[in-house]
């Protein structure tokens, strides 16, 4: 490691943490770690998901393979991922992908016997392994509605005689591959924005006027202090880098009123998780993903492999 | 008189409209009345295909009993007290008779098994045996079968007429679908709806060389006929098939008893003008010598063809004017009166064109239109095949009466054959062809098959109006949009190409009039003043003071306060006194007052207004919301009135309440109804640039979706459906009234109008991985296949049962003991799915046992696309016409979007996927929203379509506000579409910017982009053409068997060629070697002997391993060498022509 270190330290600050959201900073870095940290999270934190679908029975209005992917959908909690073993190298069962190393076994059998409509939903599920079922927002208390109809996720609806028998098997999997596998909902961040006002300027203006920059704004960054009269910053974060308030004040002929960076080296996160994996584990997840990555990167980085891996690139990151 | 009061009535009406001026202004402001929910209420009564539907009943109800009364004897030639009267005929419930049981059909059961939805024809008849037998009195039968009628879906003789939805869905129907079309034979068929001139209409025109000429298309039940008269260099001629060749128009006045010129010349009028027209043509009647009825009688009889003497019966040339010349003016006992007046005013109407060309009439107004409907055209059908069937009846009864001496005991109504109706009928729905000799019809591609890739696609078959000229007339009249379209025929719904502008589509609101009795309005209109012909001078039918009134393209008589009589037909007509789609026409220019009840009329619903005040109140609209009214109700009282499109020119129709005036007569209902159903789809196409929506409507239908509620029962040979379609966040109107948000035919994909990739160039579209694998574009394709268990003389297929230990028992193994592939098994390319046993010899020996012949296994294989995995979905077994066993399988396979697949919004933007990115490299909002597509903002500045950038917005706010958005066309003002500025807010209010813009992050970097993107969700289609039907490369492959080279297509594994154009650039760019190669190595090859001396092919002996020359009977001078096979073939095919072609070897 020749040549000046550009190590730097981020800092975390929590800002909400709950079982399916957080919100957290992540400063002192840049875009390419916040990026990278989001990427990974989307696409590399692993979870299970179902893969194969056996089905016995189906005489249900939805054909196999809608009922297969509308199963593979349905998120399962994967705490136990991490560990798992992708059944592609599984060396306990051949890489068929049925063994209790690699995957779970789940059961489905519903029949509808009565003049109303049955629903089933993923709560008809039934795992082989009780860490891995899927997800139940009904106790989570995350926004839902926690009602008592609230049965999970509906797979199919069956009527009168109509059957569903099937067996799936649920595999370790990354989003990369199918986005059944990937655990984040929502994954975003935003540039902090940092807002100057001009305070003597503003003393130049009429209430009015300090109104229409106020409302210039399509989100509530702005108030006005009813005490002092005074445009305050209420909500940084609203901000939505829309401008709309810069092309405002420039039109009222006062540049320079407000003033608005994008904060380089710090980051707002916004993270949700389908539920397999709890949100704080997503990101502690993430970033053990990240760090694997980067020592696959090291350890190749002498090796002849590394030629092969990386080409020119190889040869860059060592130095040359 | 009359038009002098009249004008003091304009005049009174004027100083009135100042005197109501005060009372205007004091009036209360004029609200406008929501009438839109008249709409719904219009189609519930009607149907989006009631022409259909109307038109069937009619024949159903009326026109057969016509048909059947007019032709109701059949009498022997032989013994005149023989014969057989039909006494009444009706249709009966659809219904088959299998094995001498009378079985009852539904629609969907016809569509399963290949049958024919038909119910049967009764007839009471009488008849009588004659004076052989003893019994001389008249015997009567009930109930006998003539034939078995197609019925269409949804009329009054359909099982499901007049039932709810329930009832639809027990009998296996989708309760959207419109009806209006049969089930021939398993396949359902639409009579295209055929536009064609008025008939017996006076249209002025000019001919080929520019003539002027008025001529009248005549039909009548007995004939059809063209009667043309046309002005040739200053002479006035008739033009008529009967006659050898054109006869002087004097000669025929004359024929028909009009002796004096004065006579013609008075009634022609008095101004000089109109008689120095004709004057050349006097002088030239009166230089052939001709003065007299008998001589110009025997003038004409000279002329007449001999072999036109089936419809003037031999009668001579009185005949042929009496019969074939505009035989839609009867003649009474020989009086020719009032022909002579017709023919005057053909006349008359013809001068005016020549001294005025304003007078030409345009053959491209729909006014002087009239569309066919299967009613019509089946009724044309029907009287051909009964008329032949009687004839075929008494020509029977005849041969059997002949005979001197009869075993059995005689009787008529045996010999009724019920299967020739039945088969005619069924031929010419599902071949299209109509062939009628009786009316010299012989038309093609009547009829056509429901388009069912899309549930909109098949309300477009049943609007479509094929038209009358072929289509490649290169003329551009027909083509353009004409102003009389209006509000009647689809201004959008055309398609591109060499129809376009000539097959049109009905719009929203159109209704096509049936028949009506002319006899109750002839009575009126003597009642009211009409003075009849035959009493008229020959100088008073052009005089100024009044004006002729015409019925049908009958001249009923003169009348002298024509706005008066209009208006109180008028009134009639809105009491209710007479038929809703009479339509009164007063014409200024041409002096006449237009009564018109005839069928094929197109008219449209408009509310009445009185000096500009909408006879709607707001209370009936609330009594229709109440459920007191309904449309009958309003029309009935004289609210609303269905106008054509001659009687809209007598009116002054308002789009507003609010911008009628005093002079406003009719107020629109709804201006979006001036589209049809395909274009009703658009959101706010008023926004786009024409064409555009041209093309939605015809994107529209290929769009992949839901085909209707019963898609998953039917067994049609392909059906495109999507996994997950949904109703579109931006509706219109239209969308509600057809159902589309029911059965929609799309997904609301989050778009953002920015450049990713490059792939994203030439339309191409760039779509987000994650969002295909959660199930976006996602569709089933359902394919039909079916296999038949044949019946032989003796014999028969079997069932056989695949043996598992066989080599092929990979490949069978889908397959179930009984030779069927089971339903829910995965099929692949070159699977067996069907197997069978059949007799080795079918014609078989009869006298063997049914267990000793001998039997071979037959089967067939899947073709699907290699690597592919289809599952066969369901399994149906039925019987066909002749009893034999067919199995038909559903091959279902589920496919998600690729590279190349073709997907568009509703704005005639198509594109193909250009390439699959993965999530986390697409841009992203802070609040974590990730678009599904992108689109490249090249689309748009060409394109024009402003629709779509209001649809992204309006879908925007939909999504934010939680409120479905409307955009009907036009629906601004009536609150129908959503303004842009309302949008705007919603979106302000939801915390996005007004514009729609949003600041977005690249999904690579992390970083912000460097502009605001444009991103909402829009209403995506997924089109049927896919990849995977498409792709195709060869390496080797078949080869065809007379030029050895590869075959054409990728039906047939064909190879790709290199053609005339492909070639020449190769020759320019001189790669020489590259041509060599393409064109004979890789494609026929040949080495071919030839004799260096007679330079003739020779060939190798392979027995002695000689080479020969054939000619020379020698092998001295042989070289080889290498040809293209197709060369060789040449050469050989010359030589078999006597043309010799040598070779001529160097070194």
């Amino acid at each position: 490691m020749e040549g000046a270190s550009y190590q730097r330290f981020p800092k975390v600050k929590i800002r909400e943490l709950k079982d399916d959201y957080a919100k957290f900073e992540l400063r002192e870095t840049d875009a390419s770690m916040a990026n990278a940290l989001r990427r990974v999270m989307i696409a590399e934190v692993p979870t299970i998901a179902i893969d194969l679908v056996e089905i016995e029975v189906n005489s249900s209005v939805l054909n196999d393979e809608f009922i297969a992917h509308r199963l593979g959908l349905i998120p399962l909690t994967s705490e136990r991922a991490m560990s798992m073993r992708f059944s592609r190298d599984c060396d306990a069962c051949d890489g068929d992908g049925q063994c209790e190393f690699c995957s779970v076994e789940f059961h489905l059998r519903a029949k509808c016997i009565n003049d109303q409509t049955l629903d089933v939903t993923s709560k008809d599920l039934y795992s082989s392994d009780h860490t891995v079922v899927p997800v139940d927002f009904s106790d989570t208390g995350s926004g839902f509605e926690n009602n008592e109809d609230q049965r999970g996720i509906t797979i199919v609806k069956l009527r009168k005689g109509q059957e569903l028998r099937l067996r799936a098997i649920a595999r370790k999997g990354i989003g990369k591959d199918h986005a059944k596998w990937s655990p984040a909902a929502t994954v975003t961040f935003m540039y902090e924005p940092e807002i100057h006002i001009n305070e003597e300027m503003m003393e130049t203006l009429s209430l009015e006027e300090k109104t229409s920059v106020v409302e210039s704004s399509p989100t509530k960054v702005f108030g006005i202090n009813p005490h002092t009269q005074q445009v305050e910053v209420v909500d940084r974060e609203a901000y939505t880098y829309d401008d709309e308030v810069l092309k405002k004040v420039e039109a009222m002929g006062k540049p320079g009123l407000v003033e608005i960076y994008a904060k380089e080296d710090s980051f707002i996160f916004t993270v949700e998780s389908t539920g397999a994996v709890k949100a704080s584990q997503l990101v502690l997840n993430a970033i053990e993903v990240l760090k694997q990555k980067l020592d696959a990167v090291r350890l190749s980085e002498d090796t002849v492999e590394a030629d092969d891996q990386f080409g020119e690139l190889g040869a860059h990151m060592r130095g040359g | 008189m009359g038009v002098i009061e009249d004008s003091a009535m304009l005049d009174d009406s004027l100083q009135g409209s100042e005197g109501i001026d005060k009372q205007f202004l004091a009036a209360p402001v004029k609200s406008a009345v929501d009438k839109f929910q008249l709409l719904p209420e219009f189609l519930k009564v009607r149907g989006l295909v009631k022409q259909h539907l109307e038109s069937f009943n009619y024949f159903v109800r009326t026109e057969i009993k016509k048909i059947v009364r007019a032709n109701d004897l059949v009498t022997s030639r032989f013994d005149p007290s023989v014969y057989l009267r039909y006494k009444d005929v009706w249709i009966g419930k659809p219904s088959v008779v299998v094995d001498g049981v009378t079985d009852s059909l539904t629609p969907q059961k016809c569509r399963l098994s290949d049958m024919t939805y038909a119910a049967p024809i009764f007839v009471n008849i009488e008849y009588c045996n004659g004076s052989h037998g003893h019994n001389t009195h008249p015997q009567f039968k009930k109930d006998v079968v003539i034939g078995r009628m197609p019925i269409m879906l949804r009329s009054s003789s359909c099982v499901l007429y007049g039932k709810d939805e329930d009832e639809l869905a027990k009998l296996g129907e989708c309760p959207l679908d419109p009806g209006g079309y049969f089930v021939v034979k398993g396949n359902e068929k639409v009579i295209l709806i055929q536009e064609q001139l008025s008939k017996n209409r006076i249209i002025i025109d000019t001919d080929k060389k520019g003539c002027i000429q008025a001529s009248v298309m005549s039909s009548t039940e007995m004939t059809k006929s063209k009667t043309i008269i046309r002005m040739e260099k200053e002479k006035v001629y008739l033009v008529l098939n009967a006659f050898t060749s054109k006869v002087p128009i004097m000669l025929v006045m004359k024929a028909m008893g009009m002796e004096t010129d004065q006579e013609v010349v008075q009634m022609l009028g008095r101004d000089p003008q109109y008689a120095t027209l004709l004057l050349p043509s006097i002088e030239d009647c009166a230089s052939i010598g001709i003065y007299t009825q008998q001589q110009a009688l025997d003038f004409l009889e000279k002329k007449r063809k001999k072999s036109m003497s089936r419809f003037g019966k031999d009668e001579g040339a009185l005949g042929v004017l009496r019969d074939i010349f505009i035989p839609n003016i009867r003649v009474r006992d020989n009086n020719f009166h009032l022909k002579c007046v017709y023919v005057v005013v053909m006349l008359r109407r013809m001068m005016d064109a020549i001294l005025n060309k304003d007078a030409m009439d345009d053959k491209d107004y729909i006014g002087n239109k009239r569309l066919e409907l299967s009613g019509q055209l089946l009724a044309l059908l029907f009287e051909d095949l009964f008329k032949s069937m009687n004839d075929q009846l008494k020509f029977n009864v005849d041969k059997i009466l002949a005979k001197p001496s009869r075993s059995s005991r005689f009787d008529v109504s045996q010999h009724l054959l019920k299967d020739s109706i039945t088969v005619g009928l069924e031929r010419s729905l599902s071949t299209g062809n109509w062939d009628v000799s009786r009316f010299k019809m012989h038309r093609k591609g009547m009829t056509q098959i429901v388009t069912r890739l899309s549930f909109i696609g098949a309300f477009g078959s049943m609007t479509k109006i094929s038209p009358q000229f072929e289509k490649s007339r290169k003329v551009s009249g027909p083509r353009a949009l004409q102003p009389s379209q209006w509000g009647m025929l689809c201004p959008c719904d055309t398609p591109e190409g060499e129809a376009c502008g000539l097959v049109k589509n009905l719009a929203l609101m159109t209704h096509v009039t049936t028949d009506e009795e002319e006899g109750p309005i002839i009575s009126l209109c003597t009642c009211f003043g009409v003075e009849d012909l035959s009493l008229l001078s020959g100088e008073e039918l052009h005089s100024p003071s009044s004006y002729l009134i015409i019925l049908n393209g009958l001249i009923l008589g003169k009348h002298r306060r024509p706005q008066r009589f209009a208006k109180v037909m008028r009134e009639l007509r809105r009491a209710g006194k007479v038929g809703d789609f009479v339509s009164i026409y007063v014409n200024e220019k041409q002096r006449c007052v237009y009564i018109a009840s005839d069928g094929g009329r197109v008219c449209r619903p408009l509310v009445i207004a009185d000096n500009g005040i909408s006879r709607i109140k707001e209370h009936h609209m609330r009594e229709l919301k109440d459920g007191v009214r309904n449309f009958d109700s309003f029309l009935r009282e004289g609210l609303i009135e269905y106008l054509d499109v001659n009687e809209e020119n007598n009116a002054l129709i308002a789009l507003y309440e609010g911008e009628a005036t005093h002079e406003t007569t009719h107020i629109e209902i709804e201006p979006f109804t001036i589209l049809g159903a395909c274009a009703g789809l658009i959101p706010f196409p008023h926004h786009n640039q024409s064409p555009r929506n041209t093309y939605q409507c015809a994107m529209g239908k290929q769009a992949m979706g839901n085909i209707a509620y019963n898609q998953l029962c039917r067994m049609d040979t392909l059906i495109y459906l999507l996994v997950y379609p949904q109703r579109p966040l931006l509706t219109t109107r239209t969308i509600e009234l057809v159902g589309y948000d029911k059965l929609g035919a799309g997904q609301n994909a989050t778009v953002a109008v920015m450049s990713y990739s490059g792939y994203d160039i030439e339309d191409a579209i760039v779509m987000n991985k994650s969002s295909l694998d959660r199930g976006f574009g996602r569709c089933i394709v359902m394919k039909k296949i079916s296999a038949a268990f044949q019946k032989y003389d003796n014999t028969s297929d079997q069932f056989s049962s695949p043996r598992r230990s066989q080599h092929d028992a990979e490949k069978t193994q889908i397959l179930d003991n009984d030779g069927l592939a089971s339903p829910g098994e995965i099929i692949r390319h070159q699977d067996i799915y069907f197997q069978k046993e059949c007799p080795v010899d079918p014609k078989g020996s009869m006298k063997s046992h049914p267990s000793q012949t001998p039997y071979r296994t037959s089967k067939q294989t899947y073709k699907g696309a290699e690597g592919e995995t289809a599952v066969v979905d369901r399994v149906a077994l039925c019987s066909d016409k002749r009893n034999n066993l067919t199995v038909k399988f559903m091959v279902r396979h589920t496919r998600r979007p690729e590279v190349g697949d073709k997907f568009s919004s509703r704005h005639g933007q198509k594109g193909v996927c250009g390439t699959i990115v993965q999530q986390e490299d697409f841009p992203f909002s802070e609040r974590g929203i990730c678009p599904d597509l992108i689109m490249n903002p090249h689309g748009f500045p060409s394109r024009m379509t402003v629709g779509k950038m209001i649809e992204l917005l309006g879908s925007k706010a939909g999504v934010s506000c939680g409120r479905f958005h409307y955009g009907s066309a036009f629906g601004e003002p009536s609150g129908h579409a959503d303004k842009v500025e309302d949008i705007s807010e919603t979106l302000v209010k939801h915390g996005f910017c007004y514009n729609g813009k949003d600041f977005l992050y690249s999904g690579i970097t992390g970083m912000p982009l460097q502009a605001y993107i444009f991103m909402g969700p829009i209403y995506y289609q997924k089109l049927k053409h896919m990849v995977l039907d498409k792709m195709h490369a060869r390496g080797m492959g078949p080869r065809q068997l007379i030029t050895r080279q590869p075959t054409e297509g990728r039906s047939r594994n064909g190879g790709l060629r290199v053609g005339e154009m492909e070639r020449d650039c190769l020759i320019a760019y001189g790669t020489s070697n590259l041509i060599y190669e393409r064109l004979m190595i890789s494609s026929d090859p040949f080495e071919v002997q030839v004799c260096r001396k007679c330079g003739l092919l020779g060939y190798i002996n392979y027995q002695s391993k000689t080479r020969v020359c054939s000619t020379c009977k020698n092998g001295d001078n042989i070289s080889s060498m290498k040809l293209p096979y197709a060369c060789k073939l040449l050469f050989q095919e010359l030589q078999s022509m006597n043309i010799v072609p040598r070779l001529t070897l160097a070194d």
